[in-house]
């Protein structure tokens, strides 16, 4: 396994692989063909057909604006469109999942701690060269609520107090004072940031820090 | 963990987007534009004429039947079949070998040891941990070789980097038992089994 396994991998994690998406899309087509094979096999066997016969569907395309309600017409091609878009969009957008890479250097225990060659160990075909320490995946929500709870300890408010939004880029802590008891800005984004500092989070987020003008009362 | 097939994925995806938005863009523009409807109509007349003479070539002989039937049936079914293979390839990727090589001791035979012992392992030491909420384990082949992926559900509060160190020491001494360093993933997620769990205060 080599460095660029473990980039490969982690690159994986943070980005959606549009399983859901492309199954949903397979699973539309296979009913739209079986649909379309039950009404040729219905025709081919002389029975009468189950919703229109393959002939009629096609005359009745040809001359189209005739024979339909425009507005329910709209309405058809508003909606064949929208799921269109859906679909488009899916592929086209990057992808990207709410989830931090935590940088790997710090999460390595000790090193020296594996065995490395001790006579009867077994033949090390997949030496882990590259990848010696786990690779980390976190989601942002995570990241909040650990965020939070260091907010909170450093503003001494209670957990309803403080609210902290991770995204792919910043922090955003809001913390509502209690009513009378002065709060210093500067402790709570120091605590946060020290925090994050310790996470080392992948793409790294700055962070800010909004102190509620009203304060709890009786918290 | 990398064996979806991401590219293809986008690709069909992304072609299906563009037939049906093209589709649902056609249909509202000839119920609005009367322009659009009589180009329809000059068009898909000679379309359909061509699509019958078709069908009127390519009779069995001495029959009413084309067999163009055959040939359409025959794609739809290759199509389904395509379908059906692509929704397969949809997450693959979990193997059941941890270890698979050579003892290079003098007994002749190979070594294996299924990846049911490094999940049963694992597992078995989250278990007991009061900060986690769940913690599921799975072996994945990542290039031909295997690799674990281990997920965490920690409940609220629990500083990821603490305890992503703690489960690295954890797989160390696995590693240690094993014999040969396993790379590992460690997923530290959130679930509804988190969001509505009490929050973590002694740690």
């Amino acid at each position: 396994m080599s460095a660029s396994d473990k980039q490969r991998v982690l690159y994986r994690e943070t980005h959606s692989s549009r399983a859901v998406v492309a199954a949903l899309a397979a699973v539309l087509v296979v009913v739209l063909c079986a649909y379309g094979l039950l009404e040729s096999a219905v025709h081919a066997i002389g029975q009468p057909a189950w919703l229109i016969e393959p002939q009629t569907a096609a005359e009745r395309l040809v001359a189209l604006p005739a024979g339909v309600p425009p507005l329910l017409l709209g309405a058809l091609g508003a909606v064949l469109a929208m799921i269109g878009l859906f679909f488009l969009l899916n592929a086209v957008l990057p992808g990207r999942r709410a989830r931090h890479v935590l940088n790997g250097e710090r999460v390595r225990a000790d090193p020296r701690s594996v065995p490395e060659a001790d006579g009867g160990a077994l033949s090390r075909g997949g030496t882990a060269d590259g990848w010696d320490s786990p690779a980390v995946v976190v989601d942002d929500e995570v990241i909040a609520s650990a965020l939070a709870r260091r907010a909170r300890l450093a503003a001494n408010v209670t957990p309803e107090q403080v609210m902290v939004v991770v995204s792919r880029h910043q922090v955003v802590v809001n913390v509502r004072p209690t009513s009378g008891v002065p709060l210093e800005e500067a402790a709570v984004l120091a605590a946060v940031e020290d925090e994050l500092g310790e996470m080392a989070l992948v793409p790294a987020p700055e962070v800010r820090v909004n102190l509620s003008s009203t304060g709890v009362i009786g918290a | 963990m990398t064996s979806t097939p991401v590219l293809l994925n986008r690709i069909l995806v992304g072609i299906l987007g563009i037939k049906l938005l093209a589709v649902g863009v056609f249909l509202v523009l000839l119920a609005t534009v009367p322009a659009v409807a009589t180009w329809w109509h000059s068009w898909s007349a000679d379309a359909w004429l061509g699509i019958n003479q078709a069908f009127n070539d390519t009779r069995f002989p001495g029959r009413p039947e084309s067999w163009l039937w055959i040939v359409l049936v025959l794609v739809t079914l290759l199509l389904m079949g395509l379908m059906v293979a692509w929704a397969a390839q949809q997450g693959k990727g979990r193997t059941n070998l941890l270890v698979s090589g050579d003892d290079a001791g003098e007994v002749a035979g190979d070594v294996r040891i299924g990846g049911g012992v490094a999940e049963q392992a694992l597992k078995h030491a989250l278990a007991e941990r009061p900060d986690l909420a769940a913690a599921t384990v799975a072996t994945y082949e990542v290039n031909g070789r295997p690799a674990l992926k281990v997920r965490l559900l920690p409940r609220q509060g629990v500083a990821p980097h603490l305890l992503a160190a703690e489960v690295a020491t954890l797989v160390e001494a696995l590693d240690a038992v094993v014999g040969q360093r396993t790379p590992v993933l460690i997923h530290i997620g959130a679930g509804a089994r988190t969001r509505f769990s009490r929050a973590e205060r002694v740690r």
